[in-house]
């Protein structure tokens, strides 16, 4: 095999200098700017700086509520990403049949990853909202109850929940057909001969041989849960009621953003970015193992 | 060579035209917090500056809630490219004024065209700083009390008595509730702005230093009696289901929201809604009650309060940022003055609801005797007349005043929610309501 070299070390460095630019100066630069500030107690508008070592870390993990928002951020992150991934594989194995205008409900399931993540909070708003909500306008009529579905912490967890499984079903739907579609038919029909029914196919068959796909969604799932379900937060709930849907993200901007603790909120953004980095770390090592990449 | 030099000349021609046009319109940016219906008010009033003032050119942005604008503001300072004009809510007053990123509009304009003497009291209270004025009174307001009276009358209630104290309300909403008039007696945002205004009504303070304007505040008065009776009394109302929560904090929109479809029997709002509630409840038939706000009329232990002493005024103010060449700067001042001239506080009032800000509007509204047509209009504008100047009624003053909101909402919350007693859930926003004061009291330097 004939491989391209490069003449000169200096030009592949050109080559790439543009994209490692942008990188320092948008990734790089920001992380390390991030990681300083979080040693620092800083004055609104940044007018003074303190050097604090890690009280600010400390601080947070003296206090209950910021405790109680990691409590939340992982209950919701379990839930949209079992939630999520169940219910996209399921439809996704639904819609791959091959049925009379499946085009146009492959379509259609994808659509809701098209609209950004405030509209879909603000569609949901207009769902459940107790004053002006559809669902409960229907709900009064036909069963004479109301309940107050953003008003009840319970229910509000769940309907923050349900709106963020919603939003990213397009995606994984997106990925799971795209992957059902390319699976080694040759084993499958070797199941089918062998006389496997269809459970039997799908459990022993069709879901290993979709495990890359599902280790692949389970990271960018984790990382949706995490950081993008922000704006059905805020447009919502604001982390309410009593705090119940105060998301670790949501926690941030309102400390960074609404009472100038640009400090803490720092030393926040850097525990979520950690906290990234071990749970993919931890997906690696365990779920690496068991994902079957088919052929030999 | 002659065709070069004539190139030349009509280059340089068309420069000197293009900089001359340039330098006669000046562009001004002016950012806001009004969305919906108001935008247009706000965009319609610009269009007129810009017609009426060729030499100026505002261009008007819609920058989202309160707390969204003035972050966006500081942001954008911070950054070096601040909008020249700027709308901050009141408590975010000690925050500008420690930013140092404004100018006061005091030392931008003459007294003769500022004409400070000519806001009305109430306002200028709030808003005369250590007898300055740093930014011009625009929406101002009080909160009243609306009420459906089709379902005062429903419920066997006189439409033309509305409930005037805390008892009062307790008792209507009991007889609203039980004969099933309404399924929520009474809507209300969870907002901090109801409990400062009732705290001022008793003429209790929230903050020391007489709420910060004879010093900066150092302490507040989470945990006082008044406090403890305003907590209490919410408590009352969500626990026997009078009031009903919609989940998010300082939520306008829900609370009017349950109001408007008929849900609530009664809202507590600011006076700006007037217009409308007047507008959508006529469209409805549905006869709009508007009543002086209501008052905590005994302590938590019985005692007589004071109330009502008087309300604070509510609302925005507009700021002119200083990093600008002169010219912008006298722009800018000329617009925020033209915003709050008579003619145009008198068009704002009647599109929204907000006070008049110029005596000499009011005078103007009452020889087209507007009040006597419109009583609607006149009830929030009766109760700032008979408030009285106190420390209290003023206002209080501390740049922590916006996380303190957070702190008092979150209390209120959790008495609500049957989490904490009333003299739990208030120790604890006392004792982060002062590491907040501290805080940024240190932040700034004075403390």
């Amino acid at each position: 095999m004939h491989q391209a070299r490069f003449k000169g070390r200096l030009f592949p460095f050109l080559l790439l200098a543009p994209t490692l630019a942008i990188l320092v100066v948008f990734l790089y630069y920001p992380v390390f700017q991030t990681f300083r500030l979080s040693l620092y107690r800083v004055a609104f508008l940044g007018l003074r700086k303190t050097f604090v070592g890690f009280a600010n870390f400390s601080d947070l993990f003296h206090n209950p509520d910021y405790i109680h928002s990691i409590v939340v951020t992982l209950i919701v992150t379990t839930a949209v990403v079992i939630g999520g991934l169940g219910i996209s594989l399921a439809i996704s194995v639904l819609a791959n049949q091959k049925i009379r205008g499946a085009r146009l409900y492959r379509l259609l399931l994808i659509w809701p990853y098209a609209i950004s993540p405030a509209i879909a909070g603000i569609v949901w708003l207009f769902l459940f909202s107790p004053g002006y909500g559809i669902v409960n306008y229907l709900l009064s009529l036909t069963l004479h109850i109301a309940p107050n579905w953003l008003g009840d912490p319970f229910l509000a967890v769940f309907i923050i929940i349900v709106a963020s499984i919603w939003k990213n079903l397009g995606y994984n739907i997106a990925f799971y057909l795209a992957a059902l579609q390319n699976l080694n038919t040759d084993v499958l029909e070797a199941a089918l001969i062998d006389g496997a029914n269809y459970w039997r196919r799908f459990w022993s068959v069709t879901f290993p041989l979709l495990s890359p796909i599902t280790f692949f969604l389970l990271i960018t799932n984790i990382t949706y849960a995490f950081f993008d379900i922000f704006p059905i937060v805020d447009v919502m709930t604001k982390g309410g009621p009593f705090n119940a849907t105060n998301i670790l993200i949501y926690n941030l901007y309102r400390e960074g953003f609404e009472y100038y603790r640009t400090g803490s909120a720092a030393a926040q953004s850097l525990i979520l970015f950690l906290g990234v980095v071990v749970l993919t770390l931890i997906q690696f090592r365990t779920s690496g193992r068991h994902v079957h990449y088919g052929g030999a | 060579m002659f065709n070069r030099r004539w190139l030349l000349v009509v280059i340089g021609v068309l420069g000197l035209v293009g900089w001359v046009l340039a330098k006669d319109a000046v562009e001004i940016t002016f950012w806001h917090a009004f969305g919906g219906a108001r935008t247009a008010i706000i965009e319609r009033m610009v269009e007129d500056f810009n017609y009426t003032h060729p030499g100026i050119h505002v261009s008007v942005e819609f920058k989202g809630s309160y707390r969204d604008t003035l972050n966006a503001a500081i942001l954008a300072a911070q950054q070096g490219n601040p909008p020249h004009v700027v709308q901050i809510f009141e408590v975010g007053t000690q925050l500008a004024i420690d930013s140092g990123i404004f100018v006061p509009i005091q030392d931008l304009v003459t007294e003769d065209e500022l004409m400070p003497e000519d806001f009305i009291e109430g306002v200028a209270d709030y808003y005369k700083i250590g007898g300055k004025f740093y930014s011009v009174p625009w929406n101002s307001s009080n909160p009243v009390l609306y009420y459906n009276k089709d379902i005062f009358e429903k419920a066997g209630l006189d439409p033309n008595k509305p409930p005037r104290t805390f008892a009062d309300l307790l008792a209507y909403s009991e007889r609203i509730i039980s004969s099933g008039a309404a399924k929520i007696a009474l809507s209300a945002a969870l907002h901090s702005w109801y409990f400062e205004q009732w705290m001022a009504a008793m003429d209790e303070l929230l903050v020391n230093n007489n709420n910060g304007r004879t010093g900066r505040a150092t302490e507040s008065f989470l945990d006082s009696l008044a406090a403890k009776t305003i907590v209490d009394w919410w408590g009352k109302m969500a626990r026997k289901g009078y009031w009903a929560y919609t989940g998010k904090l300082e939520d306008w929109d829900g609370a009017e929201g349950l109001f408007v479809s008929g849900q609530a029997a009664m809202l507590l709002e600011s006076t700006s809604e007037v217009a409308y509630l007047r507008k959508v409840f006529g469209e409805k038939g549905i006869g709009l009650g508007v009543a002086p706000f209501p008052y905590p009329a005994k302590y938590i232990d019985g005692t007589p309060t004071k109330a009502p002493v008087g309300f604070v005024v509510g609302g925005a103010s507009l700021w002119i940022t200083k990093d600008h060449p002169p010219e912008e700067l006298q722009a800018a001042a000329e617009f925020v003055l033209w915003m709050s001239n008579v003619e145009n506080t008198i068009r704002w009032h009647k599109l929204t609801g907000y006070f008049p800000v110029r005596k000499k509007a009011v005078e103007v509204l009452e020889f087209e005797h507007w009040f006597d047509k419109y009583p609607e209009y006149a009830v929030a504008f009766e109760q700032l007349l008979s408030s009285k100047s106190t420390y209290a009624t003023r206002g209080a003053l501390t740049g922590a005043f916006l996380e303190i909101r957070t702190i008092i909402e979150q209390a209120i919350e959790k008495v609500i929610a049957g989490r904490a007693t009333v003299d739990q859930a208030l120790a604890e926003a006392k004792r982060k309501a002062d590491a907040a004061i501290k805080r940024y009291n240190a932040s700034v330097g004075a403390g």
